[in-house]
This record gives structure tokens, sequence and C-alpha cells, in this order.
């Protein structure tokens, strides 16, 4: 089965037949389109995120979907059956004929690198499970964390090559910045080299977010208690009303419960830090002291 | 004037209420402090303060709050309230609370017994949202009621914004003129000011969430000082008062006060341009992953030609909103477009999973680019007659730049040309925390929700003066 995307054909092929290493490939080939840093994306592996300019490929954000149409034009899949889910208007895949893949809403929230666009659709079942590849992937939560480390090392080496360049109150009120964000870059290292640590900062997000999530929920409550509470009254429209209140605030909760997802995946995955994570701390932890230490001389 | 039924029925239930007051204090404590496990910081200071401040004062009162949870009331009589002042009969405040939110709940023997409670807690319910003029009559029924009660010394429990605040913001620009109108009825009635809320409290919820701590404020100020005429002179005092409340809560909180975002798009790029340049299944399919269904709805009933600025409308709305929402705590995951409802009616944006509101602006739109900012707390856009806490810019990207850097330098620049205090940009660094960016000064880092943004040949950037 081909897609016709402009001049260029695109052959797409079953999940089940190939490696997770050749669907990473094609998915790395298949964003170079939108990679505004070129050096990043040519040698792109499986942890190398689709976002941001220093360790990223660069790609934009208004290209996020693009990414994900990307992969489903270049993959086919059997969960292709669209059965409804009870009570909204939403569906779910299940296996049915061999056909395009089809990428939920919310299901690439955090595919942000080849290998977690991989994992997710190992996660969803559109291809077999395979432990050792997902053992070469950083998670989100650290795919994430260690890209902010960059971007603040990044930060302090500006602030350092600009102090060499001031004098009198500018430098010394420049240096006094500088302090601020070595300050900051040592919580940063606190925070991410205590994997204990790391873990509960996420389980503070996942819990911030389960509570909005239960808001909603009672919400819910409340409102159906008030549909109750009109529905011997002849007061039609505001039951109405109501009702079209109740429909919005279900979907509401079915976002709110996607994004809780993420989140408790993001907090479970914080907990468990695997070698591969545990490598890539150790780099932006000594890229990081190396700069501290060239700014411990100036300030 | 309060008609010779509405005295008797008013006092029918100041009777009754009498009886049931001991039941009704010690049942919110229970549920306060056992059952949701709220806590006030430092309760039994601002308790003794606020006491010694109110006994100054032996005249009617009119409580004024924010407004964030439905339960604001209850926990404000707490926060404030010992025991021992608990049944003092001009005391004990009178509510209108919106009759749709209480009156109607549940089964009949549920709705009941919420109808008995809310009387014996001396409520007048008030329907804000029912037209014509028998819902005028309502309400000024319920206007004579409350002044009834002031002329009688007693206390009357008002939110002044009439509403919870969907973004967590209690607006001192938009003063409602009901509090106004009732000071100018009992010319010696003070305002008892309190804003209460949470160290999580991002946005308005049916209430908060168990084992909240809390941080309350007062102030007392005269009902009408002289020279004030009219209810919005009245009110606009109250509502600064209020906002000085807020800043003072946020300059103690480990939230940040001022929560903005922008984004800018260049019109022309070929990134934008791409999904348009013809009509097909994948094109409209790109479109739609990034509109809801209302989005969606009103987008295809535009003309072919203002849908492709619709669009970007649309998208550039949202990252403003994501980028101001993350800023205040509330995380977004990647690409969750769905998650933000864009009414570009009333420039507002809603965060679905939290109903969170933001304000929005489209700040500068031509042929090439579209720049947009929101703000969903610390101030506000730019509107008629209330000068703006936001200040924005745009620049052309020089040919061989970075645009991240670019922006950041620029920025850089123009906060130190937008304030007088700020010598020059070398007194300033920027870094990043929690994905966003932080201006330093002096070695501290500034509450003015820096945005950055680029876009094929432009960068832009805002940030936040209030």
């Amino acid at each position: 089965m081909a897609f016709k995307r402009k001049e260029t054909v695109i052959e797409a092929i079953d999940l089940n037949t190939i490696t997770p290493e050749d669907a990473e490939s094609r998915i790395i080939a298949g964003v170079k389109k939108y990679a505004t840093n070129e050096p990043n994306w040519s040698k792109a592996d499986a942890n190398t995120p689709y976002l941001g300019h220093i360790i990223g490929m660069g790609i934009e954000s208004a290209n996020l979907a693009d990414i994900t149409m990307s992969i489903e034009r270049q993959f086919l899949t059997k969960k292709t059956r669209r059965v409804p889910i009870e009570g909204t208007n939403d569906f779910r895949l299940e296996d049915g004929e061999l056909g395009k893949l089809r990428i939920l809403d919310g299901q690439d929230a955090t595919a942000a690198t080849p290998g977690l666009s991989i994992k997710m659709l190992m996660d969803i079942g559109h291809m077999p499970k395979n432990e050792t590849y997902l053992s070469k992937v950083v998670g989100f939560a650290y795919i994430s964390s260690i890209g902010e480390g960059y971007r603040l090392n990044e930060s302090i080496k500006k602030l350092i090559s600009r102090i060499e360049r001031l004098t009198g109150n500018e430098k010394t009120e420049a240096v006094q910045n500088l302090k601020a964000m070595l300050a900051q870059a040592k919580t940063y290292l606190t925070d991410i080299s205590d994997s204990k640590r790391f873990a509960e900062s996420k389980q503070k997000t996942f819990l911030s977010d389960k509570a909005a999530h239960d808001n909603l929920a009672q919400e819910l409550v409340l409102l159906q208690d008030k549909i109750k509470g009109l529905s011997t009254s002849n007061d039609h429209e505001r039951v109405s009303a109501l009702n079209a209140e109740q429909a919005e605030l279900k979907t509401r909760l079915k976002i709110s419960s996607d994004k809780l997802r993420v989140s408790s995946e993001i907090a479970s995955c914080a907990a468990r830090r695997s070698p591969i994570e545990e490598a890539k701390v150790l780099e932006i932890t000594s890229i990081i002291s190396s700069t501290m230490a060239q700014a411990e001389k100036i300030s | 004037m309060l008609s010779e039924e509405g005295v008797k029925d008013i006092r029918r239930q100041r009777f009754l209420s009498l009886f049931v007051d001991w039941f009704v204090y010690l049942f919110t404590l229970l549920l306060i402090r056992y059952v949701f496990k709220y806590k006030i910081k430092n309760l039994k200071e601002f308790r003794r303060e606020a006491q010694a401040a109110l006994k100054n004062h032996q005249g009617a009162l009119i409580w004024a709050a924010n407004h964030l949870t439905m339960v604001d009331s209850f926990l404000i009589f707490w926060a404030t309230t010992p025991w021992t002042s608990a049944f003092k009969d001009s005391r004990i405040p009178w509510s209108t609370p919106e009759i749709e939110n209480y009156y109607y709940i549940g089964s009949w023997i549920k709705k009941h017994f919420i109808r008995s409670l809310m009387y014996l807690c001396r409520c007048i319910p008030i329907s804000r949202n029912k037209l014509g003029k028998e819902g005028q009559t309502e309400r000024q029924e319920v206007f004579d009621k409350c002044a009834w009660v002031l002329k009688e010394g007693g206390s009357v429990f008002v939110f002044p914004e009439a509403t919870r605040a969907r973004n967590g913001w209690f607006d001192r620009h938009h003063p409602k003129d009901f509090l106004g109108r009732l000071a100018l009825e009992a010319p010696k009635v003070q305002f008892f000011c309190v804003y209460l809320r949470g160290e999580s409290q991002f946005y308005s919820t049916t209430r908060p969430c168990t084992g909240e701590t809390f941080r309350a404020y007062f102030k007392i100020l005269p009902g009408r000082l002289d020279g004030e005429t009219t209810p919005r002179q009245i009110s606009t005092r109250l509502f600064n008062v209020l906002g000085d409340l807020q800043d003072r809560w946020f300059q103690e909180a480990a939230a940040l006060k001022n929560c903005s975002g922008n984004d800018l798009i260049d019109l022309k790029a070929s990134h934008t341009l791409e999904h348009f340049e013809e009509e097909n299944e994948e094109n409209t399919e790109w479109i739609l992953r990034h509109l809801t269904d209302k989005e969606a709805a009103y987008w295809r009933t535009q003309p072919l030609e203002k849908r492709f600025l619709i669009f970007w409308k649309f998208f550039a709305a949202k990252e403003a909103a994501s980028k101001a929402l993350e800023r205040s705590g509330i995380s977004i995951p990647i690409g969750a477009f769905h998650s933000f409802e864009t009414d570009l009616f009333i420039n507002k944006i809603t965060h679905r999973p939290t109903g969170a509101k933001l304000s929005i602006a489209f700040t500068d739109e031509d042929q090439d680019k579209l720049h947009c900012v929101a703000v969903f707390r610390g101030g506000a856009i730019e509107d008629d007659g209330i000068p703006g806490d936001i200040l924005w810019s745009i620049d052309s990207l020089p040919p061989g730049e970075n645009p991240g850097e670019y922006a950041r330098e620029r920025a850089l620049y123009f906060i130190a040309e937008s304030s007088d205090d700020i010598p020059s940009p070398a007194s300033l660094a920027i870094s990043v925390q929690n994905g966003l960016p932080v201006i330093y000064r002096s070695g501290q880092a500034l509450d003015i929700s820096l945005s950055l943004s680029h876009s094929g040949r432009y960068v832009a950037y805002s940030f936040m003066i209030s």
C-alpha cells in the first residue's frame, strides 16, 4: 500500500514485519523535512529529541502533528477496527484487517524522541514489545529534564563569556546573576543525581494532575445532581442546557484522564532509572559540573 | 425598599438560624478540620488580629472576599471567627448564593435538606442569570433584603466578582456595582475585605483539594468616603484593596504571580503555508488535529480565504496559553492542542482539563505575521480604558542568526529599555527553569513571565510589568 505525499511516494510497511531499529530509521528519515538542526538530525538516534536546538533536531512545535502523521504514513498495523467507547464519541482500535496506522489523540504525548515513538507503538500494541530495544530508550521524564540541563548549561556558558567582556558595575551585577545561576545549577544537579528526589518531583506533578482530575469528577457529580434535581421541574430549557454542559464536562474529563495517564507514566518511569538513563544523567552532570568549575573561577 | 412581608420573612429566618448556629459551626469545623483536613497558616494570629480589628467596629459589616470555590464563605468564616465570637447575631453574615448552584441539587430529600440548611445558614438565594423584568425584580428584592440587614446593624457576605474566578485571579480592573450600591444604602457600614487562597489553588474548583493549606489577609475599610457619590467609585476602591491583598498573598507564595505567554506565526513561512496550499484529505486532517469540535465547526463556516488566518489564530492562542499555564504550575503535555478551546469572539481560551480560563489578544496581525499574547494571572491585557500589564515586541531575524538565541538577546535589551531602573541589558541574565525562560537581576530571579517565540523570519518576546 502506498501513500502519495507531494512528489514523494512512501511505501508503508507492516510494523509487525520489521525490527524496532528499522522502524526507528524510517521515523528519523521521515522527519528530516521538519528538522531545522541538520547536524543533530543527521546523527540522530533513538534518544535525540525532536524539539530543541542544542541536542534536539530543531523541529518546531507547529510541526508536532507532522511528526505523528509522518509516522502514520510509513507504517501499517492490524489495529484498525474501531470500537466505540460507551458514552462518548470516541473509539479505540482493536485487531482487524491490515491497514493504515492511526495514532489517536493524546497517544503521542510522550513521544518526544524516535525511541519514545517506537515505545508508544509498542505500548499501544501496534508492534510487539521488544525489551532489548526499550532498554536503550531514555524515558520521557529524563529526556525533558536532561534537555533542560543542556539549556541551563548553555545559559551559564553564555553569561561567562559575556562577563569576560564587562567591567565596573555591569560586571558586578553580571557576577551576582552568575552566582544565582550556579545555585540553580547546583539544585538541578542535586535533583537529577538523586533518583529518589527526581521521582518525588515527578510524583508531585502527578498528584497535582490527579487533584485537578478529581475536581473535575466532583464537578460532574454535582452537575448530574443538578440535572436530577431539575428533572421533575418544567424548566426544559435549563435541563437541556445542563445536559449539554454534562456532555462537555465528560469530554473534558476524558482529556483530563489522558493528561493524568501521561503524568502517571512519567512519575512511574522516573522512579525506575535504567542504565542508559543513568549514563545520560552522568553525561549532563559532568558537563554542568565542568561549566560550574569554570564559572566559579570568575565568581 | 423591602416590603413588610419581606421584613417578616427575614426576621423569621434570622430567629430560626440562631437556634442552629452552634450546629452549623460544629458541622463546618468537623468537615474542614477532620474530613477535608484544611489548614490555615498562622490561624491563631490571623483570627486574633481579625477579631481585634472587628471589635473596633460594632456597626454593620459587609464581608467581601475573593471567590475560588463553592465553600469559600464557610472557609472564610471559620478562618476569621473562633468559637467565642461565632454566635454573635450581628456578626453572623447573610450570604447571597446563586440559586442555580445550590437549590436544585439531587433527589427531593437531598434538595430539601440543602435548601433547609442554606435557609438556616442565612442564605438569600439570588438568580444572576434570569433575564427580563422577573429576574430584575428578584435581584432587587435580594438587594433590599441585604440593605435591610445592614441598616439593622447586621452583616452581609458578598463576593464582589459575583462569580468564581475561572483563572483564579481577582480582577481589580472590572469592578461590579452591587457592593457599592449596598454601601450607599447603609452609609455607616464597613467593608471587611478578606483574601484567602490555598497554596495549590491555581484556578476555581468545586472545593479546595483535601489537605490544602491556606493563607489569608484582611483589611477593614469604610463603606463610603467623603466625596464618593456613585456605586462605581466605592466598588473601584474596594476592588483595589482586594487586589492589593492578592498582591500581598503572592509576595509570600511559592507560585509565581505573573503567568503569561506569547506565540508568533510567520504567515509566509513554508511550514505555515504547507497545509493550506491545496485542499485535500490529509491537509484537512492535519488542521483538525489541532482544533476542538467547536473550533472546527467555526473554522468550517468561514470563507476559504479566511480559514488560513483563523486556523493560525487558534494555534497561536493555544501555544501562548500553554506557556502561560506552564508558568503557573499546570503541566501541559506536548502537542495537547485539543486541551485548549479558543473563543475568538470574546478573546478567551479555556484549558479543558482544569477549566482555567485565560485572556488572549492578537497584538500584531498583518499579511506577514500574527502575534498572540495570553495572560492567566498577574495582570491584564490592554483593553478599552484599562492599561495593560504586558509588553511585547517583534523583530525581524537577521540572516544567519539562531532564532532562539537572537530572541533571548533581544528580550534582554527590550526589558532593559522598558525600565528606568535597569541601566543596561548587561545587568540581566537569562536562564531556563522548568522549561521556561527566567530573568535574573542582581542575583534575583524576576517574576516578569518572559516568553519567547520565533517563526520563520521573525522573533517575538513579551513580559509582564505588574
